[in-house]
């Protein structure tokens, strides 16, 4: 429901500030409920491939009318995810020079090594493990918010 | 008559040195026939050399032959064990995939339990009473000890495919750092640790930091009944075997049940006795025997436990 809402509005009116990559119906919504309570529930968009993510920030597909607005200041990127996996994802932004300076943070389930390890490797901004917690999940997505748009400088708009 | 001796005399002469001459050619012949025995005895030796070398010959190819079979076989066992070690990596590929997927998939869904159950904890807070709070609160918990579990587990599995580092460890200021880093967390307690001179050991580092973590964890959790704690970290020497101890004064176990110790989910405590999911110790066990050593346990109930672990003294 609260997905719809924010589908309503046209992208073109809202301020982006991060653009969430998530699948999982559940995760999305327990994120946004997060996003709520920090006050950044309107400057969220949700794509839930890797496809998409990639036509969103290439301003390509069905994302072609936003070329020229200006991008998010943070990507949430899940690794699991349909269609292209997280981690090439990540390796598509990082070596694309339009989009390469947006930070990206890993947001998955696992804190599986190698996924660490290729993360950096790739050039990723930090690695966040989703805590099965509710409070702890509220939390970090709370410092996150704070820490990215708020606290950290980034070199454009 | 003159003539006719003279002519006897002659032919006497003749007859004398024809013998002569036949004894002489008899010689000959006799040392023909010697000369002939020594060339058959010669050759015979000779034809007795050449069966001794075609035996020789022979005796060769056939050890040839066997080492043409035993490299045929050594060639055969090197691409079974190549098909063996082949198999075995598309077995750990595939237990990696699993573990990967469990990670993944296994905990979103607890995820999503533990949040909703919050959710609804906090919009529909008036509108439940408290017995059906109490079983929200259940869920939530429930869904985290599932999620530590799964952790656990994961980290089990993953520890038996880990590539192991190799390194000279200061045991001794490992066991003090744990110690010293445990206590923090319980600092109302009192604890007499005690900790004998250790010598190094070789293994990897974050691996045997983790086998302190988790017996200096046990004996810590397992002395909280008791108005003083004790705990001692040694090392003692018997024959050619030295091993480091950790000792408690804790609740101990039975040792009929020793055998379930380092079992994994194993425990020999309630959880309402004593918390934790039976990982650690199995854990324990699986760090120090990929490293070559052995664990073992003495206790009694109420009496504390003892456990001891031997390492490797030299690099592998």
């Amino acid at each position: 429901m609260e997905n719809q809402t924010l589908e309503d509005q046209s992208l073109e009116n809202r301020t982006i500030e991060i653009l969430l990559v998530e699948d999982n119906a559940s995760d999305i919504e327990l994120a946004l409920r997060a996003f709520k309570k920090n006050n950044i529930y309107n400057k969220v968009h949700i794509v839930k491939d890797g496809a998409a993510a990639l036509d969103y920030l290439c301003r390509t597909g069905p994302y072609a009318a936003l070329q020229g607005y200006p991008q998010p200041k943070l990507i949430l990127l899940d690794l699991k995810l349909p269609k292209i996996h997280g981690l090439e994802v990540l390796r598509k932004i990082k070596s694309d020079e339009r989009i390469k300076i947006i930070p990206v943070v890993i947001l998955t389930t696992s804190k599986e090594e190698q996924d660490l390890i290729e993360s950096y490797k790739l050039g990723v901004n930090s690695y966040i493990v989703k805590p099965i917690e509710f409070d702890n999940f509220i939390k970090v997505m709370s410092e996150l918010g704070l820490y990215w748009l708020l606290l950290n400088k980034l070199p454009y708009k | 008559m003159e003539t006719i001796l003279e002519a006897t005399n002659e032919i006497f002469i003749g007859v004398e040195a024809k013998k002569g001459y036949n004894s002489a050619i008899l010689n000959i012949l006799d040392d023909f026939v010697i000369e002939k025995e020594r060339l058959q005895q010669l050759q015979r030796a000779s034809l007795n050399l050449l069966d001794d070398m075609y035996e020789e010959r022979i005796g060769l190819e056939r050890t040839q032959r066997a080492i043409m079979n035993i490299l045929e076989d050594i060639e055969a066992e090197q691409q079974r064990a190549k098909r063996s070690q082949q198999l075995l990596e598309a077995a750990n590929k595939e237990l990696e995939a699993f573990c990967y997927s469990v990670s993944h998939d296994l905990q979103a869904p607890l995820r999503a339990i533990n949040g909703f159950a919050q959710v609804v904890v906090e919009d529909y807070a008036s509108k439940i009473d408290p017995e059906g709070q109490r079983y929200l609160r259940l869920i939530q918990e429930n869904s985290q000890l599932m999620g530590k579990l799964i952790q656990d587990l994961l980290g089990f599995s993953r520890l038996g495919r880990q590539q192991l580092s190799s390194t000279e460890i200061d045991m001794e200021k490992m066991a003090k750092e744990v110690f010293d880093d445990l206590k923090l967390h319980m600092l109302d307690r009192t604890i007499q640790f005690q900790i004998d001179p250790l010598p190094w050991a070789f293994g990897d580092p974050a691996m045997i930091h983790q086998v302190f973590v988790n017996l200096l964890s046990n004996a810590l959790k397992f002395t909280a009944i008791r108005d003083v704690a004790m705990i001692e970290i040694g090392f003692r020497q018997e024959g050619d075997e030295g091993f480091y101890f950790v000792k408690d004064n804790g609740a101990g176990f039975d040792m009929r049940y020793v055998d379930k110790l380092f079992g994994v989910f194993q425990r020999l405590h309630t959880t309402e006795e004593f918390e934790g999911n039976g990982i650690g110790l199995a854990l324990v066990k699986r760090i120090v025997t990929r490293h070559g050593g052995r664990i073992w346990a003495e206790g009694a109930v109420d009496k504390g436990a003892c456990f001891y672990f031997v390492l490797p003294k030299e690099m592998r």
